[in-house]
């Protein structure tokens, strides 16, 4: 089962990487990238499975936390189902020329759903 | 003998994509872009190529061949070449679209919340709490009920991928591109394009045979 959630993994990636050189225009460094997923990986391999304990100032939590969730958040804009049912959706019903707005209802949404969820939804 | 003038060849490039109103008279130069010698430039561009009626509801394809046949017919001894696409898509626009706002708000409320379950949804499935205490604990030695300093972060970071695959902060763009999404309308709509043109193709040549 984890080499299966392992390979899936790999395959949404793969959305990601190349999204992200593009925008950075940093293609020929796309080596390093692979390294640093692969490092990623392993490192947290030995993170769930030795309960290591780091004494480091929490506000170190802060980048690592907005990093986790850009990464989480181009995993989510890339799927299919987003990419491709969306415009054509827009085109039907004649919004094409606003869709900027349907997409900014979706990350609010995201962004909305996720804090309500650790405010409060975890209480009940 | 023989004016030199007519001996050139005229150069023609259908449009693309051409927007008319009903019952409108199509005359050469709102399909194409013309090269021509002066002296036959003007009458070429006053060409009448096309008459929109009703039947034709809102597609017509004029293709680059009917046109030769008919600056042949006016024009003598010319020759003409096509640059370019082969035929012109007309759209006949009966009304601009309106959308209603109620519905459009209906449906920015249907995707906010539906966004806001699913990523809820997403995160119970995952066991994300667990990872993310577990994280708590590894960098700092604190055990906490919720690890509010790394998941607010994580929340606006969610929000923050997001925007950068697409490309877009409301209306301000980040970079010179084209966003993920225009590209696949715009595939979309060459996809419809293309169709268009060999289906309707079929059909206009077999208007032409009823006569």
């Amino acid at each position: 089962m984890s080499v299966g959630a392992g390979f899936v993994a790999f395959l949404t990636v793969l959305g990601i990487i190349p999204r992200l050189t593009q925008l950075s225009k940093s293609i020929t460094m796309i080596h390093y990238y692979e390294w640093a997923v692969v490092c990623g990986a392993i490192v947290g391999v030995m993170a769930s499975l030795r309960d290591p304990v780091l004494h480091i100032s929490s506000y170190f939590l802060i980048p690592l936390g907005v990093s986790g969730g850009v990464f989480v958040g181009m995993l989510a804009a890339g799927l299919t189902e987003v990419v491709n049912v969306f415009p054509i959706l827009a085109k039907r019903i004649g919004v094409d020329g606003q869709i900027i707005i349907l997409v900014m209802a979706i990350v609010l949404g995201k962004i909305f759903g996720s804090i309500f969820q650790w405010l409060y939804f975890v209480n009940y | 003998m023989g004016s030199d003038v007519l001996e050139k060849t005229i150069y023609i490039r259908m449009r693309h994509r051409v927007h008319v109103r009903p019952e409108k008279r199509i005359l050469l130069k709102d399909v194409a872009q013309i090269i021509a010698p002066e002296a036959v430039l003007t009458e070429l561009q006053s060409l009448l190529i096309y008459q929109v009626t009703e039947s034709d509801r809102n597609l017509v394809v004029i293709d680059v061949m009917e046109v030769i046949k008919k600056i042949i017919c006016h024009t003598e001894e010319v020759e003409v070449q096509s640059i370019g696409p082969a035929q012109t898509i007309v759209e006949v626009i009966f009304n601009k679209q309106r959308i209603s706002i109620p519905i459009f708000i209906l449906i920015w409320f249907l995707l906010f919340f539906g966004s806001a379950m699913t990523i809820m949804n997403f995160h119970d499935d995952v066991s994300m709490k667990s990872v993310q205490e577990k994280i708590y604990t590894i960098i700092t030695e604190k055990k906490v009920e919720k690890p509010l300093l790394f998941q607010i972060p994580y929340s606006i970071g969610l929000g923050l991928g997001m925007i950068l695959f697409f490309n877009h902060v409301f209306k301000k763009r980040l970079n010179e591109e084209p966003s993920p999404l225009e590209v696949e309308i715009f595939n979309y709509q060459l996809d419809l394009d293309n169709y268009v043109v060999i289906h309707e193709h079929k059909e206009s040549v077999k208007q032409v045979h009823d006569d």
